[in-house]
């Protein structure tokens, strides 16, 4: 990805809870680039901050949530750059989905269950200036035609008419109405069967070639990160721990809990019933232990992980790492995948 | 050979007979929900008029002892003498068996006819009601627009602002307004207001209207209605609208929980459409049953308030009727007010279903 102008750069950006027990550390100096048409896929476990920096990104947190830090710089089409966090209240509304819209995971409850999918899409158009009803129309039928929904049937349906697949797509299209440079897409197939999952992440392979929109996507499933990114980044603890070429991550980790996290999804194609889990459960957000966040489930760690924390290194070219042991992690990796390579490779292809 | 087919075609094909169409037309009516809800509503009002029939009359005294009573007391008749003067004025015997008593109101009522008045000279119940209810819609009716409206906004207020004085002060409120009785704050309102505050002459605001000023549609008429009906209007919008407040602040705060508010601030929609469109029609529809129920009660008036401020509505002549055990009239005042609530619980059905597409009636 290399070469391509920035469409959105995040710097150093710091996201906090006001929490009764104190401070919760949900997002922490988190630095990186999205360039045109590329596809940054965030995984981690669930509680890793991967939905707050989200949301943080269009500054949709809640009130008890605080930016500490960094910087959000957003280019337009224009070439203009556009500081994030300074918008005031009005220009973001404008900034919102038209630069930057978001497919929220859960679509049962992402549609007003009382008004008719039509007039989701003329509010949203309405908002950013088209009063134009019949051009509207026209953008939102042939998006629906794009995700291979009916389009007269479901322009004119109430979300409870609409199959979870369906309303799915349909928020799809509402994301693309206006035409965004950047597209979040929160674990957009997760509450769907697999079937449904396949058919959505087609539509969206075919849409991003088709519209070239640069997109962020979170997911917990490894398999879907591997299909549709360019990048992939690893989230633990409100960091990012591993950034780098989605062959790369997964060919070659060199972070502890990436490769953690590969041995512990399933393959299909493997005999082997058990898989390796990761000991232990995430941190505590509020009180964060010292020294690398995840010393205390990693079986690499050494007495330097306990007092200092790694910082991001330059392990190849656009793979960065947070990790004191990352060649032996390297190492280790390889073994495994020779245990098991015909079942990789048959997953990533 | 051809594929079989389904109806052999030498046989002549049978039209539809009259019979068959007939049954057809009564399954659809029968699986209408007009037609369902009539017949449920109907059962309703029978079960309710037959139970009141029989409680009623239940109750220690009846019409003739009760007037027998008043004239020992007031003119210090004997029972005998007392009784005798009774009976040329009533046209009830008391000790008709209650079958009779129920095969004859019952008889009259299919045919629409509320019966007449016991105790106050045989006037028909039906022209009493007539003539006591407008001051009812008028007084609770004019109180629940005031109390539904102001709780709607003010509790959306609420939770919009939820955790800062505004909220914590009009909770407050509403907890107290939703505690204290009515006739509480009625006399508070009389006692500390009109007599120890001294803020206005008791004597102009109870009643009906000022008797010197000829009914019809002019500015003093008009000013004379809202002066008497502002006191039992206050009482009855104090005592309500705090539970008004409350179940909308916790309906809103529900509903700006929901995701699909998220997604409307990520579209980048106006605060008022998302205010109006996204959080007010969602948050309302758990009131709207609530609001049927009061509707339906408006009828019934507030006896107390009513009786308080001395406003001729409905409710007080309930009140004044049941104390004379005028059988009829408390019998037609309750039907009245059942077949309210029946009926407005039915509209409420049907203007859900407007309000909110996922329990669209009929629809299967």
């Amino acid at each position: 990805m290399a070469g391509k102008e920035i469409v959105l750069s995040v710097q150093d950006l710091s996201i906090t809870y006001l929490t009764r027990r104190g401070r919760l550390q949900a997002v922490s100096h988190v630095s990186f680039d999205l360039h045109r048409g590329e596809t940054l896929a965030l995984i981690g476990e669930s509680g890793c901050g991967k939905s707050t920096l989200n949301f943080g990104l269009m500054r949709l947190l809640p009130k008890n949530a605080n930016t500490e830090t960094g910087k959000i710089v957003y280019t337009d089409r224009a070439g203009q750059k556009i500081d994030v966090l300074a918008l005031n209240t009005r220009s973001l509304r404008k900034f919102r989905w038209s630069e930057c819209a978001m497919v929220f995971q859960g679509a049962q409850n992402s549609l007003n269950p009382v008004i008719h999918v039509r007039d989701m899409i003329y509010d949203t158009a309405k908002a950013h200036g088209l009063n134009n009803r019949s051009e509207v129309r026209e953008r939102a039928l042939e998006l629906f035609r794009k995700v291979r929904l009916d389009p007269e049937r479901v322009f004119n349906s109430y979300p409870h008419e609409l199959s979870g697949g369906m309303r799915q797509r349909v928020l799809i299209a509402l994301g693309l109405l206006l035409n965004p440079q950047v597209v979040i897409f929160d674990e957009p197939t997760t509450a769907l069967d697999i079937l449904t999952q396949r058919s959505i992440l087609n539509v969206l392979r075919d849409l991003k070639e088709e519209l070239g929109f640069s997109s962020i996507f979170i997911s917990h499933d490894l398999a879907v990160a591997a299909e549709i990114a360019d990048t992939v980044a690893t989230m633990y603890a409100g960091e990012i721990v591993e950034m780098g070429p989605v062959n790369d991550i997964f060919y070659e980790p060199r972070h502890a809990y990436t490769l953690g996290l590969m041995e512990a999804s399933p393959r299909l194609s493997v005999g082997r019933e058990e898989l390796d889990g990761i000991p232990g459960s995430p941190p505590d957000l509020v009180e964060l232990p010292t020294g690398c966040k995840f010393h205390i489930r990693c079986p690499f760690a050494i007495e330097s992980c306990k007092t200092t924390q790694p910082p991001l290194e330059q392990a190849s070219i656009g793979h960065i790492v947070a990790c004191y042991k990352s060649s032996e992690v390297l190492e280790r990796g390889k073994e495994l995948r020779s245990v098991s390579s015909t079942a990789r490779v048959a997953r990533l292809s | 050979m051809g594929a079989i087919p389904f109806r052999r075609t030498d046989q002549p094909v049978s039209q539809p007979s009259l019979w068959s169409l007939s049954k057809k037309l009564l399954r659809s009516v029968y699986r209408s929900y007009i037609f369902r809800v009539t017949v449920q509503g109907i059962l309703t009002l029978w079960v309710v008029t037959t139970c009141t029939f029989y409680m009623i009359r239940k109750m220690p005294n009846n019409p003739i002892e009760v007037k027998i009573d008043e004239f020992q007391t007031k003119q210090n008749l004997t029972y005998e003498e007392a009784r005798s003067k009774v009976a040329g004025l009533f046209d009830y015997d008391p000790d008709a068996p209650f079958i009779e008593q129920y095969t004859d109101y019952m008889g009259n009522l299919v045919q629409g006819d509320l019966g007449r008045s016991i105790t106050t000279g045989r006037t028909p119940v039906s022209q009493q009601i007539a003539k006591y209810l407008p001051w009812t819609l008028f007084a609770v009716g004019l109180g629940l627009l005031i109390s539904f409206v102001i709780g709607m906004i003010a509790g959306a207020a609420m939770a919009y602002w939820r955790g800062t004085v505004f909220d914590n002060v009009m909770t407050a409120f509403a907890s107290i307004s939703y505690g204290i009785p009515d006739f509480v704050i009625a006399f508070m309102i009389l006692l500390i207001g009109g007599i120890q505050l001294e803020l206005f002459q008791v004597g102009d605001y109870i009643g009906s209207v000022d008797p010197e000023i000829k009914a019809g549609f002019n500015p003093e008429y008009i000013r004379s209605l809202l002066q008497h009906v502002l006191l039992p209007v206050t009482t009855y919008v104090l005592a309500s609208v705090g539970g008004w407040m409350l179940t909308m602040k916790s309906s809103t705060i529900s509903t700006l929980g929901e995701d699909y508010i998220t997604v409307a601030h990520a579209r980048g929609l106006s605060q008022r459409r998302i205010l109006f469109g996204y959080v007010g029609r969602n948050a309302m529809l758990p009131l709207m049953t609530r609001l049927a129920i009061s509707v339906g009660f408006v009828l019934s008036g507030s006896i107390i308030i009513e009786y308080i401020f001395i406003y001729p509505g409905l409710g007080k002549y309930l009140f004044e009727m049941t104390g004379k055990r005028d059988y009829t009239t408390i019998q037609g005042i309750f039907l009245v007010t059942s077949a309210a609530v029946v009926i407005s619980n039915i509209l409420a059905d049907l203007l859900y279903g407007v309000l909110d597409p996922r329990v669209r009636v009929g629809s299967k």
